[in-house]
């Protein structure tokens, strides 16, 4: 059976846990709280007959999300963590989704950066209940939807018209209590102008349900430099999404580096909703021994003169399945769109699998939009002419493996990112050989 | 010797290409293989390297006193031997100069000498490089990528005068070059002549033994070496084209 609801006791349990630990909201968040555990009331965790989810099977992820979310994660818990990024960055630490101001370098945070519980974000921020959910609808999924009636502590980046935030904003989530659901939540709203940089970065030592919801909202002429870095435990599961709106002239620059979880399933959404809008969306995702990977873009231009150019690509080892769906979708007034979706995948073993799917929905008529799919293994040839150089066989494949990897990392301006992914190459292939 | 061939017989996708053929090749000499399309001139080139698909079915080898077929390619190129490509492959991401100083290490690795010190590895395949007349930028795009047909053979012999092997097999080098560019590859085979090194040309033309003198000629047809010469039987080839010595040797 692949039933679409938790049955009603199941899902009474889970009303009864949002109940008992009701994020203190000063109730201005409550109705919209209440919405979105309706909304997942209504319409339970998403099945395999879903186009969205056809590949994706959520029902060990559903079984075990009760308990999870029921778990008290251990508020003092202080892991040895290795920051992806050590110096230069503002660097914000969440243990077990709780904000933890002993573990982020700066105690006072500049202006427009704010972290802590939701209810506090309330007072700081001006409006943040308008901007809660406001991108990011319930009826998008279940996963969704239980962030926003859930999330307890998050991160908000408000910036003013012009400013500039001179050092980019490293956040890491970490779960460190075993069988425990976190609902990390991130927003930002960058004014007119402004410039920003967030690194989200994902980790975990136990198994652990990790859910995430980022919504960002950029002004006009705002540029978001974006980076995504999941390397969850290999029993955990991930699910997130990040909505990113881009007004006119708004830039961003975007990449995903996706290596751990047994299940992971990441999201993008953007929407260039202004003239002369423009993104550039990177994202790498590899997997080994069972994992599961999904990587997804949708892209919607709404606007005329808008550009995007998505490039993911996946590598997959062992018996790990991945699977890839892009869509650019092209309203009537967005004239003059120019869109380029491309997926390249490398199988490095029989057994590894990989489901791509990118799409095209155009309805302006003046647009220049290309898309397209290789899926491959290494290249017999290629590989002779390196050994033919004397370069051994194994040296040889690692060669081709960075090379594929790195065409894509080539111009990402974290050099941190680039490491972490050479690092989870390595180790892919140790498991894949 | 530093090369015996003896009744070598091989296969590609079962279908017996090389049939009974025998060579020999002392320390220092430059033999040219010549013969007419479908011969078995890539096929002799690409078995001496280790190509998995070509299949060695009868025969022997032997390089240096050792069986040749009983290495790995990688093994085969650490020990001396290189293969100049007919088609040398694009491998974007892999630059030129990562991949060089890889394979030269491997070879150094091999000797028991240290890994090269990385500027004067960088000064010594500059030197190289200006030799080929390469451009120096070449170095550090990907391997051939985007390369035009002679800078990738250019490259070829490039990379030979980096690894400096010991038994250099170009396969159809001169194939696609202009005069400019033939000259230019010829001369990067004349400087690693020393008396030491040796060469097996394989080639469809005369024209390439104007500017690199071989010490002997062969003729390959339908598998076999049907005739050997000095150079002149390249000129006679030339002039009177495959078909008559086919003629007689049949």
């Amino acid at each position: 059976m692949n039933t679409a609801t938790p049955d009603p006791a199941t899902i009474e349990v889970m009303r009864k846990t949002w109940q008992e630990r009701p994020p203190a909201d000063n109730l201005r968040l409550h109705d919209r709280r209440t919405r979105a555990l309706e909304s997942f009331a209504q319409n339970g965790f998403p099945t395999t007959h879903q186009e969205n989810w056809k590949y994706t099977d959520v029902r060990k992820l559903a079984a075990s999300y009760p308990e999870c979310l029921r778990t008290v994660p251990d508020g003092t818990a202080t892991p040895d963590l290795v920051p992806l990024i050590d110096k230069d960055a503002l660097r914000i630490t969440f243990i077990d989704g709780i904000y933890r101001p002993d573990l982020s370098t700066v105690g006072d945070l500049p202006p427009g950066v704010f972290a802590g519980s939701v209810s506090e974000l309330l007072t700081a921020v001006p409006g943040f209940e308008a901007h809660f959910g406001a991108l990011a609808h319930d009826s998008d999924s279940a996963f969704v939807a239980l962030n926003t009636a859930f999330a307890g502590d998050a991160l908000a980046i408000v910036l003013p018209d012009n400013m500039e935030l001179g050092q980019p904003v490293y956040v890491r989530f970490h779960a460190s209590t075993p069988q425990l659901g976190t609902q990390p939540r991130v927003m930002a709203k960058l004014g007119a102008n402004s410039r920003a940089t967030l690194i989200e970065h994902y980790t975990s030592s136990h198994q652990a349900i990790v859910n995430s919801v980022t919504e960002v909202s950029c002004e006009t002429g705002a540029a978001l430099n974006y980076y995504k870095v999941q390397e969850e435990h290999r029993e955990a599961w991930h699910t997130a999404v990040q909505y990113i709106d881009l007004a006119r002239d708004a830039r961003l620059v975007s990449m995903h580096l996706d290596t751990g979880a047994g299940l992971a399933r990441n999201e993008l959404q953007v929407r260039l909703t202004g003239k002369g809008a423009a993104a550039d969306c990177k994202g790498l995702f590899m997997g080994s021994n069972n994992q599961h990977v999904e990587c997804r873009i949708n892209v919607e231009h709404a606007a005329a003169d808008t550009q995007s150019r998505e490039r993911f690509r996946g590598i997959l080892a062992d018996k790990a399945c991945g699977v890839f769906n892009g869509r650019i979708y092209v309203e009537p007034e967005a004239q003059k769109t120019a869109a380029e979706l491309t997926n390249r995948n490398l199988l490095l073993s029989k057994g590894a699998e990989i489901n791509t799917k990118p799409e095209l929905e155009i309805y302006a008529d003046d647009v220049k939009c290309v898309h397209g799919s290789t899926t491959g293994q290494l290249d017999e040839q290629s590989l002779f002419y390196l050994m033919s150089r004397g370069i051994d066989h194994d040296e040889a494949r690692n060669m081709l493996v960075e090379a594929f990897a790195g065409e894509l990392l080539a111009g990402t301006g974290i050099e941190a990112i680039k490491q972490k992914a050479q690092q989870a190459l390595r180790a892919l292939r140790t498991a894949g050989q | 010797m530093l090369l015996e061939i003896n009744n070598l017989h091989a296969s590609v996708n079962d279908v017996e290409i090389i049939k009974g053929l025998n060579l020999t090749i002392a320390p220092g000499e430059v033999h040219a293989i010549m013969g007419p399309n479908g011969s078995g001139k890539s096929t002799l080139a690409q078995a001496l390297a280790g190509r998995e698909d070509y299949l060695v079915t009868d025969g022997s080898v032997s390089y240096k006193g050792r069986d040749l077929l009983d290495m790995e390619p990688d093994a085969r190129a650490r020990a001396g031997v290189f293969l100049g490509f007919q088609y040398p492959v694009e491998i974007p991401g892999v630059s030129n100069v990562y991949l060089l100083k890889a394979a030269l290490n491997a070879r150094r690795k091999e000797k028991g000498e240290p890994e090269i010190d990385a500027i004067e590895f960088m000064r010594f395949i500059k030197d190289k490089a200006k030799l080929m007349e390469l451009d120096e930028k070449f170095l550090s795009r990907g391997v051939n990528e985007g390369f035009s047909g002679g800078e990738k053979k250019r490259n070829e012999i490039f990379q030979m005068a980096v690894l400096e092997p010991d038994l250099a097999i170009l396969d159809e080098t001169d194939s696609g070059l202009d005069i400019d560019a033939l000259k230019v590859v010829a001369n990067g085979v004349n400087k690693q002549r020393d008396g030491q090194r040796s060469f097996l040309l394989i080639t469809h033309y005369q024209r390439l033994l104007d500017y690199i003198e071989p010490d002997h000629v062969h003729v390959l047809a339908n598998g076999r070496i049907i005739q050997s010469g000095s150079k002149e039987l390249a000129l006679e080839l030339e002039e009177h084209g495959y078909d008559k010595i086919l003629a007689a040797a049949s």
